[in-house]
């Protein structure tokens, strides 16, 4: 029976982790939700990443800013039947985008270099780690299928959005549900 | 006016011939969206949020700018107006940079005070279909004292522009460049704060966005967290009607009433400086003991009063012309049924000759095609006086400036003549059909009786000092040196001691007053008062008309109102007084 519930994986991008927290908001009625899902991978289970099989629903919060969560947004898309942009930086492309009106190379120097609690700072460099791009909204990277914005979205249209899809119905936001606030 | 009989969403309206769709239908409760139309501004059909269907005609058809004919057959929410609308709200959101969650006027669909953002909840905008461009940024224009101008909120409707244009008569406001570039600029393309704009605050009244923001007021609250107040500004005697916004006893703004006589118009002082925060007030009676003041009860200190008044001999007393009819009343019977003093004067503001013809109104002013300024400077004293003769200028008026020195209206005016040559209106007021004349005090006998002469059709208005000078001299109380042994200064929410006054010599002075002056200094005995938002009662402005004055916050503990406290007296004096 397990097999056959729905999965869900969930993961943030150039976030705050503020959408999540709006998740949990949805209180107890999350013990309604592990009944009728399996949460297979989120930032706070060991699995970090969605299987290779895929999940039915992938959820992500934040935008894309880097190569890794764009090669993130790239691999949610590919292993999520149905892909949620969660909130206003996954949907808009959020705060983080405040930094492409002045360019990568002066937000990182300000970062690191210029901020009044620096003492001797460097702009960190390394092969290993991502590489910065202009943040965007998820949708300029990848199609999303279900936009649920808000700052954060509220428990309550979180709670719709699942349950309209665990219904098999694609959710239709509006009134209290549609919020960018 | 003919009567046209139309059909909207298959209702059958009359319309009347010269109104547009969008009239129609307002007028028979059917909304349309808009987002550049409002009802004080002439329509221009720029931001296409009003189309509707309308059979018979090739494309859709924006409401606004449309005139209703017979037989109309028109759908204001179709599926293809839907779309349509859709489709606009994208463009508009993609355009610039509409971060909701960092705008003072963003909220839920019932809590937004953006019509932007109202419409987009409205219209089911879950995402932008069209990225706006996160790699340019727009300017802020933070040059002004009270209110900022952010333009990746600007959806440029040109609501600013016209309200400037046709409200204001300040003509500050333009556009630049053109297409995606067009932005929205103040005189010559500077800062507004280097720029002619005179902070009237009609643009921020009827911005529909977050792109005119107030600063004092700007998250502090949304229409669902705040009330509202029709009340009557008291910073001069044009009694502008004004919405006072409050929220937890706090004034968070005032607006322009459009239902007023200023139609919606304020000046920077009504519509900024009055909600600036004021200096400490004087919560509790005080009484000078040995050169310190001490704090005391009502009762104590209308004891003392009592019977200093009782042994002083005459009193003489002296009222701030900001206070009510009401107040005055009180003030005028308390001295002459209970101290049986004819000292009672004004504290200062003194009242022009009248009786020349009939007053006008703010409306025949603005109709004027001849408006003469004898002697005054209203574009700084009645400032909204001065912006609606800048109107009437541009309505085609001729304005005839009579002054010896040079003043702010002098470049609007055709004629400017010194006092001396006063007479030489009449000749240009005889050939107007709605000529109206603004005239100060001081003025030589002789000027008087030329404005005296002039043709019935002329409309007066004086122009002086003090918010309800006008009501004072309805009960006989002017600016005058008032005598007694004691002083009864009642000194309402004055918040500096100045307009010239100097106070007659007295070995007892009581001053009841809201805020901390020399003249309070100067007292032996110190009474609150309560301050223009927290009164109830009436002036009388410069048309003459008796304007309410409604209390939008209550006074703090203690604070009682004038007529009260100086009822209380009368009885610590042994009289009644009601």
């Amino acid at each position: 029976m397990a097999d056959q519930k729905v999965t869900v994986a969930s993961d943030w991008l150039a976030g705050c982790a503020g959408c999540h927290m709006s998740l949990l908001d949805i209180d107890e009625r999350i013990v309604d939700l592990v009944q009728l899902v399996t949460l297979t991978s989120t930032p706070v289970t060991d699995l970090k990443h969605p299987a290779k099989e895929g999940v039915t629903v992938g959820i992500l919060e934040g935008g894309v800013n880097n190569s890794t969560t764009e090669s993130v947004a790239k691999m949610f898309r590919e292993r999520s039947k149905v892909l949620i942009a969660l909130g206003d930086c996954a949907v808009f492309g959020g705060v983080p985008t405040m930094r492409n009106a002045c360019g990568i190379k002066e937000a990182l120097q300000r970062a690191y270099v210029e901020t009044e609690s620096t003492v001797d700072g460097q702009v960190p460099h390394h092969e290993d780690i991502a590489v910065m791009q202009d943040c965007r909204a998820i949708d300029q990277v990848v199609p999303i299928d279900v936009y649920l914005p808000g700052c954060p979205p509220s428990a309550d249209a979180i709670w719709y959005v699942l349950t309209e899809l665990l219904a098999g119905r694609m959710p239709e936001l509006k009134g209290k549900y549609l919020d960018w606030h | 006016m003919a009567c046209l009989n139309i059909t909207i969403n298959g209702r059958q309206i009359e319309a009347q011939a010269g109104q547009t769709v969008l009239q129609a239908a307002t007028a028979n409760d059917i909304e349309i969206p808009v987002l550049c139309n409002h009802p004080a501004l002439q329509p221009q059909g720029s931001c296409r949020m009003c189309l509707v269907e309308i059979e018979k005609q090739r494309s859709l058809q924006p409401a606004c700018t449309f005139p209703v004919t017979d037989g109309m057959v028109i759908k204001t929410e179709s599926e293809k107006v839907q779309a349509a609308r859709k489709f606009v709200l994208e463009l508009l959101f993609s355009e610039r940079i509409h971060y909701c969650m960092y705008c003072p006027m963003s909220g839920t669909d019932e809590s937004t005070d953006c019509d932007l953002q109202r419409l987009g909840y409205r219209y089911g905008l879950t995402h932008w279909e069209y990225a706006p461009n996160y790699k340019k940024r727009w300017p802020v224009d933070a040059s002004r004292t009270y209110f900022i101008l952010d333009h990746s909120r600007c959806i440029l409707c040109r609501c600013c522009v016209r309200a400037c244009d046709e409200i204001a008569a300040n003509h500050t406001i333009g556009v630049k460049d053109r297409g995606a570039r067009t932005m929205i600029i103040a005189d010559m393309d500077v800062p507004f704060g280097a720029s002619s704009c005179v902070s009237c605050g009609t643009c921020l009244q009827v911005c529909p966005t977050g792109a005119l923001m107030d600063r004092r007021s700007a998250y502090m609250g949304l229409h669902t967290d705040v009330e509202h107040v029709k009340t009557t500004c008291m910073a001069c005697p044009v009694g502008c009607g004004i919405e006072a916004i409050t929220r937890d006893r706090l004034l968070l703004r005032a607006e322009g009433d459009w239902d007023a006589a200023n139609a919606g118009l304020l000046c920077v002082t009504g519509r900024f400086e009055v909600v600036e925060p004021q200096p400490a007030r004087i919560q509790q009676p005080m009484i000078k003991r040995n050169g310190d003041w001490v704090n005391v009860t009502l009762d104590e200190a209308l004891d003392v009063v009592a019977s200093r008044l009782k042994s002083a001999g005459p009193v003489a007393g002296l009222v701030t012309p900001r206070a009510t009819g009401e107040t005055m009343t009180a003030f005028h019977r308390f001295f002459e049924e209970v101290l049986r003093s004819d000292q009672a004067g004004l504290l200062y503001g003194e009242m022009p000759p009248t009786g020349f013809g009939a007053l006008a109104t703010l409306q025949d002013l603005s109709n004027a095609d001849c408006v003469v300024v004898v002697n005054g400077e209203p574009l700084q004293d009645q400032k909204v006086l001065g912006y609606i003769t800048k109107r009437a200028v541009d309505h085609g008026a001729r304005l005839v400036v009579v002054n010896d020195a040079p003043t702010q209206l002098d470049p609007w005016a055709g004629v400017t003549l010194p006092l001396a040559t006063i007479a030489e209106i009449a000749p240009m007021v005889d050939a107007a059909q709605h000529p109206v004349v603004l005239y100060a005090g001081g003025l030589a006998p002789a000027a008087y009786d030329v404005l005296r002469a002039l043709p019935v059709q002329t409309r007066f208005l004086p122009l002086y000092e003090g918010t309800n000078t006008a009501g004072a001299a309805r009960l006989g109380l002017s600016a005058r040196r008032v005598q007694g042994s004691a002083l009864f200064l009642l000194a309402g929410d004055e918040a500096k001691a100045d307009h010239g006054v100097t106070l007659p010599e007295t070995a007892f002075t009581v001053v009841q007053a809201a805020y901390h002056t020399a003249w309070t200094e100067a007292a032996d005995v110190v009474l609150p008062a309560p301050v223009w938002t927290e009164q109830t009662g009436h002036i009388v402005n410069v048309e003459g008309r008796e304007l309410p004055v409604n209390p939008s916050i209550t006074a703090p503990q203690g604070i009682e109102p004038v007529e009260s406290v100086l009822i209380k007296l009368a009885a610590h004096l042994g009289h009644g007084l009601n």
